[in-house]
């Protein structure tokens, strides 16, 4: 389980907070807190009051993977193979299990064949699955995904979706403004100027929101008032 | 003022883009996948990239103007009030149509990536350009600052936009569609009739259209009506 306590760091505000395992989505207008949330789970920032307990141990203890939403901030190699290879030989991993590892996780994420690329010649889709293998290829515990999805097209986004929901990550976390893959998801947040004000499983939380425009349009036009 | 694309070529590294047609005014969308071209047919109708081949031209636009899918790429200011003053506008007044008012002092790197996007498609939108070319102006926008957008789009009554977009919700009502398929231009025609013609259409509206229900448009109202018809 996650636990936050307390949290305060910067509009963020959230006196108590637990995620159960599973995939979690974060949602909520621009500048609500949503990558400051994330980036307090991931490890990266640390908040400057409150605590937060990653199954009993702090994110920075954690295994975790972490996807930035700007594609090109994620690439730090030149090729893909030594790019989703970085995480095992920071580590030290002897160099046949890291060859190993790097090919099973590249078929797994449909990326076999852009092993052999440079990185700066990848399309935005395209490093963004490298960017989600490189992620995934030391078994993290918690996936932290930042609006992965906003540069993609629709059959990429499908792919990012589908390799998210095989991922063996005990927690999912990422946020999103695509409301139809929001409703997929175990559990939404609803983050609004620093503050949660829905938490539960998608059904809950858009029941609230019918409203408005963040209620997923599939449920709207399967729902059409019609007058 | 028709922006005319002849016989356009443009080759880089593996990528090759071909392009042929004729951009009314009116309101343009071109939708792709990934990879496929958009954001270089952007800076070639802009005239920021010039093709290999062919040639590009609007003998009566005056003034073009494009939107470049990553904000920071066009911040010049430090400041939020001397990011809008450096496109010649008024700051109090942008601040407040972008509801960033009260922050004009803040330096722009405390925005969000979101707010920075409102802040510059604000800017951008309140420019008077007869071409206006938007690449993926709805990336890393919440669903309220999207239909701004929309609403934004389609009160504009004169000149040429050409809105390069994967998104699948909040579209506005456009007059035209193209698609870039493998780096090729390729028409889809006048609104209503390209919806019937448009691959790339998003599941929703190709489902309406399997069941022989066209939208009047592509705006979620329009998608709405149209989901209505089969209920009727």
């Amino acid at each position: 389980m996650i636990e936050l306590s307390s949290v305060r760091h910067g509009i963020l505000n959230i006196p108590s907070l637990l995620i159960l395992p599973g995939s979690t989505v974060i949602i909520g207008p621009n500048g609500s807190g949503k990558t400051t949330l994330l980036k307090i789970i991931a490890g990266i920032t640390a908040p400057q009051r409150g605590t937060i307990i990653i199954d009993g141990k702090s994110p920075a203890l954690v295994n975790t993977g972490w996807l930035n939403e700007y594609p090109d901030r994620n690439l730090l190699f030149g090729t893909v193979s030594d790019e989703i290879a970085s995480p095992l030989r920071f580590r030290h991993d002897p160099c046949p299990e890291v060859r190993e590892q790097v090919n099973i996780v590249a078929q797994e994420s449909g990326i076999s064949h852009l092993l052999g690329r440079r990185t700066r010649d990848l399309s935005g889709g395209e490093k963004v699955l490298v960017s989600l293998a490189t992620a995934m290829v030391t078994s993290p515990l918690v996936l932290v995904l930042d609006e992965s999805d906003s540069h993609l097209d629709q059959g990429s986004t499908d792919t990012l979706t589908r390799l998210i929901r095989s991922s063996k990550a005990l927690y999912i976390i990422w946020c999103t403004q695509d409301m139809e893959a929001a409703a997929g998801a175990d559990r939404v947040i609803l983050l609004e100027k620093g503050v949660v004000t829905r938490h539960g499983n998608p059904g809950e939380v858009f029941a609230e929101l019918s409203g408005d425009c963040l209620y997923p349009l599939s449920w709207r036009l399967s729902n059409a008032p019609c007058l | 003022m028709p922006l005319v694309f002849e016989d356009v070529s443009y080759t880089r590294d593996q990528f090759r883009l071909t392009a042929n047609g004729i951009f009314e005014e009116g309101v343009h969308l071109v939708s792709g996948k990934v990879g496929s071209g958009k954001s270089t047919l952007a800076f070639i109708a802009s005239g920021l990239v010039r093709p290999g081949t062919g040639v590009v031209h609007g003998n009566q636009i005056r003034k073009s103007l494009l939107s470049m899918q990553f904000p920071e790429y066009h911040t010049t200011g430090i400041t939020l009030q001397e990011e809008v003053r450096s496109w010649g506008l008024d700051p109090e007044e942008i601040l407040e149509s972008t509801r960033l008012s009260g922050r004009g002092e803040q330096d722009v790197s405390v925005l969000s990536r979101g707010e920075l996007k409102r802040l510059h498609l604000g800017c951008v939108l309140s420019c008077d350009a007869d071409l206006l070319v938007l690449d993926e102006p709805f990336s890393a926008l919440d669903c309220r600052e999207k239909r701004v957008i929309c609403r934004r789009i389609a009160e504009r009554n004169h000149g040429i936009v050409i809105i390069c977009t994967h998104e699948q919700t909040w579209l506005p009502p456009v007059d035209f569609i193209w698609e870039m398929k493998n780096g090729s231009l390729v028409s889809c025609g006048r609104v209503p009739g390209a919806i019937t013609r448009w691959s790339l259409a998003p599941r929703h509206i190709r489902e309406l259209v399997e069941q022989g229900l066209v939208p009047r448009n592509i705006s979620p109202e329009a998608v709405m009506e149209a989901t209505c018809r089969t209920r009727e």
